[in-house]
Order: C-alpha cells, then sequence, then structure tokens
C-alpha cells in the first residue's frame, strides 16, 4: 500500500486498473474527463490490458459497457450531468437486465442553462433506477467505494448494477493524500467476476425479449428485493475491506454517524461538504450546543433501519440537499429523511443550497446550523450565501 | 460456390416454430436465411422493432441464436461491447445487430456511425420495410416517395434516406445490399461477410404485407419485383470495390430496366401516386444508378 497525493477522478482510475476490469466504454464530459483520460493514457502505456471503446456518446457508454458485461467481462463507465441523463435509458435497460457494471458519476448541475459546477442533482434523479447508489465525501472514499462496487455488484445475492457519486470539481478535481493498496491487496479482496448468466453460444440463452405482464412484475419485484437485501451484503463487504484493504476506512455501516449519540440536533445530508459541515459541528459542540451529523453514503439502498436509529431521539432534524425534487418544496433527501422519521422526530426541516456551484462551506454551513439551532418558520428554504437579486422571468438574463 | 436448396435447408435454421410474426413476414424469412447464411457461434443483438416481437414471448425465444435485446439506439454499442468482451476472452463469435429501418437510418443512427466509424468487429442487418412497422406504419426515414403511412396519409413528400451508400461512404470494409426475394444472393453475402474482419453492413428490403398493402402470400413475389425494376439495387462492396450482383446488372441500362408502374402497383401504398410524382421517383432511382454506375467507372 502506497500514500499518494492525487484527484478523486484519479483515484477512481485507479480503482478501475486494480479492479482488472475487461471492457470500459468512455465518453468524455465534464467534470468526469479526466477519469476516462488516464484509463486511456494506462492503455497506451501498457500498463492495463483493459479493453477501451471510444464510443460518440453516453448512451452508446452505457450500452458497449453493458454489452460487454453481458460477454462476460467486468465492466466500466463513468459520467455527469446531461450525459447521466442522456444515459438513463440504458440505466434502467442495465438494472433490469440484472448484470453487473459499475459507474462513477462526478456530480453537475443539469442544464438548461448550461452550468458545469457542481450539483447531486443528476445522480438522485437516477435513485429509482434499480441501481445501487454510494456517494463518497472524499477522493480516498471514491478509490474505496469504486473497489467495493465491483465486489457488491457482482456478489450473487445481489447481481445489480452499482453507482458511486462523487461531487464535481470539489472531489474529482481536488488533490489529497490518498491510500492506494497493491494488486496482490485488491486481488485478495475482489472475487473472480460473477454474474447471472453469460450471452454465450455455448449456453443459448434469450435475454430481454417481452416479458409477459406478471413475470415482468415478478422481475420488477425481484429487483426491489435485490436492492434492499444487499443492505447486509454491503457491509459484510464493507468489514472486509476494513480487514484486507483499507483500516483506516469505515465501512462497517452504510452511512456514517459523527457525535450523534448524545445530540439534540442532528444534519443529515450527502457528498463532500460532510467535512465541511463536521467542522461546523465542532464549532456549535464548543459552545454547548449538542448537535451531531449523519452522512448519507448510500442512496440506495435505504437504510431505514440504520437511519432511524441514528436519529431517534433527536429534537429536531435539518436535512441538506444539495438537489432538487421540484413542486415538492424539498429535495430528495428531504423528502427521504422525513418519511422515515416522521413519526419519531418531532420537527423536520429543509435546506436547498449548493446548486450549480453555489459554494457552501462551513462558515455558512454555521450560519445555516445556528439557524437551525434558534429554529427555522419554514419547512424548507432555499440558501443563498450572499445576496442574489431576483431574476425577471420575462429577461431572464438581467439579473438585478 | 453457391449452395443448393437441399444442402440450404440442412443449414442452421435461423428460427424455430411458434414467432409471433405476422403471415407472410419478410423478417421471420431474413432471420431464417440468417442461420443458413452465418450458422452457428453466433450472437444476435436485437433493437426495438419487429423483430423485439417476433421472437415471441419470454421465457421462450424463436430465434434460434443466443439474443439479447436492447433499446432503440443502443444496438451497435452494445454489440461492440459484446465483442470486445469476446475478444478479451479469446472466443470467436460474430456478433450480429438486427435492427428494422427506424432503428437504423433514425433514432439508432448516431451509434450505427459510430461502430462503423471505429470498424467494430460486428456485422449489421437493416431489415428494412421502409416504415415503423411495429408502431403501425408511421414513416421513417426509409419511407420512400409517395409512399402512404400512417403519419404520412397523402403520401411522403421526401425522398428515401439511402442508408448503403451512407454506410459505404464510412469507409467500412463491406457494405451489401439484399432483399428476401433472392435468398441464394442474401446468403451468400452474410457468408462472405462472417470472413471479413471488422464492420459488415447489410441491407435486406423486406417488404411488409400490411404496411405495404398488398397480399401475405406475395411476399417474395414484390420484394422480387423491387430488384426487377431496379427500385431496389442488389451490389456488394468489399475492399474499397463496388460490384453489382447478377440479379441487378439489368439496371446499369435504362433501357432494359422493367417498369417502376410493375412494383408499384403490386402494392396498395404508392396509389395516390400521380403521373408527376411517378416521375420524382423515377428520377431518384435514375440518380440512385447513377451514382452506382459513377463508382463502378472510378475504381
Amino acid at each position: 500500500m502506497i500514500r499518494k497525493v492525487i484527484s478523486g477522478n484519479e483515484a477512481v482510475a485507479l480503482g478501475v486498473k486494480l479492479a482488472r476490469v475487461g471492457v470500459t466504454g468512455i465518453y468524455p464530459i465534464t467534470p468526469q474527463t479526466t477519469i476516462i483520460e488516464k484509463l486511456a493514457e494506462m492503455r497506451a502505456k501498457g500498463e492495463i490490458e483493459t479493453e477501451i471503446v471510444r464510443v460518440e456518446s453516453e448512451h452508446s457508454a452505457m450500452a458497449a459497457t453493458f454489452g460487454a458485461a453481458l460477454g462476460g467481462v467486468r465492466a466500466f463507465t463513468a459520467t455527469a450531468s446531461q450525459g447521466l441523463l442522456y444515459m438513463h435509458e440504458m440505466i434502467w435497460w442495465v438494472a433490469g437486465s440484472r448484470v453487473p457494471v459499475v459507474m462513477v458519476v462526478g456530480t453537475r448541475a443539469v442544464g438548461a442553462p448550461w452550468n458545469i459546477w457542481n450539483e447531486h442533482t443528476d445522480f438522485t434523479s437516477e435513485r429509482d433506477s434499480g441501481w445501487i447508489m454510494a456517494f463518497a465525501s472524499n477522493p480516498q472514499e471514491a478509490l474505496d467505494l469504486t473497489l467495493q462496487a465491483f465486489r457488491i455488484s457482482e456478489d450473487e445475492r445481489v447481481f445489480l448494477p452499482m453507482m458511486v457519486g462523487m461531487d464535481g470539481f470539489i472531489l474529482s478535481h481536488t488533490k489529497t493524500n490518498v491510500l492506494i493498496p497493491d494488486q496482490e491487496q485488491v486481488d485478495d479482496f475482489l472475487l473472480p467476476r460473477r454474474q447471472p448468466y453469460v450471452i454465450d453460444p455455448e449456453d443459448p440463452i434469450g435475454m430481454g425479449n417481452i416479458f409477459p405482464p406478471e413475470g415482468y412484475m415478478r422481475l420488477r419485484e425481484s429487483i426491489d428485493l435485490a436492492l434492499r437485501n444487499s443492505e447486509d451484503i454491503i457491509k459484510e463487504i464493507g468489514r472486509e475491506y476494513n480487514k484486507k484493504i483499507n483500516p483506516l476506512g469505515d465501512y462497517s455501516t452504510l452511512n456514517v454517524s459523527y457525535k450523534l449519540e448524545d445530540a439534540d440536533y442532528a444534519i443529515v445530508l450527502m457528498g463532500a461538504w460532510a467535512g465541511d459541515a463536521m467542522e461546523a459541528v465542532d464549532t456549535l459542540r464548543e459552545k454547548g450546543i449538542k448537535i451531531g451529523m449523519l452522512r448519507i453514503r448510500y442512496l440506495r439502498p435505504w437504510s431505514e433501519k440504520e437511519i432511524r436509529n441514528a436519529l431517534k431521539d433527536k429534537r429536531a432534524v435539518l436535512v441538506l440537499d444539495r438537489s432538487t425534487s421540484f413542486g415538492r418544496g424539498g429535495g430528495p433527501l428531504y423528502v427521504e429523511v422525513k418519511s422515515t422519521i416522521s413519526d419519531i422526530v418531532p420537527q423536520i426541516k429543509g435546506v436547498v443550497s449548493g446548486l450549480g456551484g453555489v459554494t457552501v462551506n462551513k462558515s455558512e454551513l454555521l450560519y445555516i446550523f445556528n439557524k437551525f439551532v434558534e429554529g427555522l418558520k419554514d419547512d424548507v428554504i432555499w440558501y443563498y450565501p450572499k445576496e442574489v437579486g431576483k431574476i425577471e422571468l420575462r429577461t431572464p438574463r438581467d439579473i438585478e | 460456390m453457391s449452395l443448393g436448396l437441399r444442402e440450404i435447408l440442412n443449414k442452421h435454421n435461423g428460427i424455430l416454430s411458434g414467432t409471433s410474426a405476422c403471415p407472410g413476414c419478410p423478417e421471420n424469412m431474413a432471420m431464417r436465411m440468417l442461420g443458413m447464411g452465418l450458422g452457428k457461434d453466433v450472437v444476435l443483438v436485437v433493437v426495438a422493432g419487429c423483430s423485439s416481437v417476433i421472437q415471441g414471448n419470454a421465457p421462450y425465444n424463436a430465434y434460434n441464436f443466443p439474443t439479447v435485446n436492447v433499446a432503440f439506439a443502443a444496438g451497435p454499442a452494445t454489440a461492440a461491447g459484446l465483442a470486445r468482451a469476446y475478444k478479451q476472452r479469446g472466443k470467436n463469435v460474430t456478433v450480429v445487430v438486427w435492427a428494422g429501418d427506424g432503428g437504423s437510418a433514425d433514432i439508432g443512427f448516431a451509434s450505427l456511425s459510430g461502430a462503423a466509424e471505429r470498424n467494430d468487429n460486428i456485422l449489421y442487418l437493416t431489415v428494412d420495410n421502409e416504415a415503423y412497422m411495429n408502431s403501425g406504419g408511421q414513416r421513417s426515414g426509409s419511407t420512400p416517395f409517395g409512399a402512404i403511412t400512417t403519419t404520412t396519409p397523402e403520401g411522403k413528400k421526401e425522398n428515401k434516406k439511402n442508408l448503403p451508400l451512407l454506410m459505404i461512404a464510412h469507409n467500412v470494409p463491406y457494405v451489401a445490399t439484399a432483399s428476401v426475394g433472392y435468398p441464394h444472393d442474401y446468403i451468400e453475402k452474410l457468408k462472405k461477410a462472417k470472413q471479413v474482419e471488422g464492420f459488415k453492413y447489410v441491407h435486406v428490403l423486406t417488404p411488409d404485407p400490411y404496411g405495404w398493402l398488398f397480399d401475405p402470400s406475395k411476399t417474395p413475389e414484390v420484394a422480387k419485383l423491387a430488384v426487377q425494376t431496379c427500385y431496389w439495387p442488389l451490389f456488394e462492396y468489399y475492399n474499397g470495390k463496388l460490384s453489382i450482383s447478377s440479379e441487378s446488372l439489368h439496371c446499369l441500362d435504362r433501357r432494359t430496366r422493367r417498369p417502376i408502374r410493375d412494383f408499384l402497383s403490386a402494392q396498395g401504398r404508392f396509389k395516390r401516386l400521380t403521373e408527376d410524382q411517378i416521375k420524382i421517383l423515377e428520377q431518384y432511382i435514375d440518380n440512385v444508378w447513377e451514382k452506382l454506375k459513377s463508382m463502378l467507372d472510378n475504381q
């Protein structure tokens, strides 16, 4: 194992290398691009034997990855934003086919208007597609979760595709210290490729043709069951990962608690701003405010038990969303958390912020948390760190 | 070496009994011949279309090949992924994409073009019934001028998109056209395509009794008429060289062509064509042949 200063995207590319991926369907989109560039570079240097298919669109990237997985090899792709939405059809097709595939999403806003910066809406909009969905909070976790994703999706009790999200630019392009395991360690952790079936002339089967209604519905139910049952398997594989690869990581739970045990107030969020939020929590703790944080690491499966346990005796819970669910008055996390704990927590508030690259650092989070502890009047607010003028709809380009 | 009838019938049959095809379905015929041309060690990628239905309800499959069904625009890339996986595993498998004219000329064209440009080692088949027949017969980019469809009840106002010529422009190793009216020619072309390394494209005309409005017993006859009247040229493009297939050689000279009216009057979809419009269609066919002739002259 070595320690190296690398970006989130490099960490993912190294994960793909260490996982000995057979085929990668690649297409560039900001901020994911440097993952696939790194893979192409490693291939050119002969450092990996991965077959790279340089496709003409993200739809084809997912299709090529799907085809490769059906053909019996480990398959990977990466995307972001508009690209993820362009893949949407194939994302459902892959899950419906119950074939293990791994994808990393460098999260980013979705147009219109154009905005290349970070938010989680692209990622969260795939939450009903039948994929296992993890979200990293630093480059180390991006690498760790990528490696675990292959193991989880290829577990015969799961056999579902898995995507790993990481905040665009904030993680994808920022370099930090990352522990990189040795090939032997990864070989010991990752079992040889397993999948429910292989499309092969030796065993001629048909896949994906018309299913009668009841059969179709059964298949839908099997995806739901496999996803919900994957919770224990994720924890089991996480514990093995801690033991065999990263003793400093903590993957024995799906989600991560911070100073929650004795807390009266709890913050719930997902992704990179967890680091700043922990610092803000520390500052408030120094002032005697009993506050803690729950970081959602797995959006799917949604660990109802774990989340209820973590938040059960809190006076109030604040959910931070870096994504939108229009017309619902809150982000997807807010809606999920509310439906999970509304019977056991008297007050659940939501904040939507950080969209399209709006900077939310420790000081902004401190402001939000303070307001929350004082008692937010509204159930959900859209928080802007600085004064922003109204946008006239008739002339959307004129910002006061 | 060409095959005799007895020999053909002993070959691998691409289709099994119990398909959900309509009576007189040309795609059924084309699939049967696919097996005769390619034999075993084939994996089929079927994109959305009539062929996703013809194979029947899961868990059964009327295609005598391992089959992957995919969404409309995903065929060529899925096949590219499969082909790369087999390469990694050191297996010799012919990966075939089977798509209709809608899947090829319209919604799936970008991925078709991408796979051709990358010269992926796959065989792409377009089964062209000249409209979106699976959804009830709407116009496609491949519908000819003047044809009545459910979305062009007044007759289509634009000419057919010429996919085979577009594929030749992609500079791929092998492009061929075929018609289910001429099984020997089609099967020979499939056999040849199987031997070629890289991207292979075969475009088969599959006249649809229900969309074209003719009696289901007449499918092979109409498929032959399309070739005899030079509406549908049969040719092969291999290693940068074009050759006109023997069934179409008479079309090189306008005087020896059978009148296009024989093809038009055998079906109902052209019944609203006026004399002037027939001239436009004839002009289009002339243009296609002029292009082919100039390619022959320049090689």
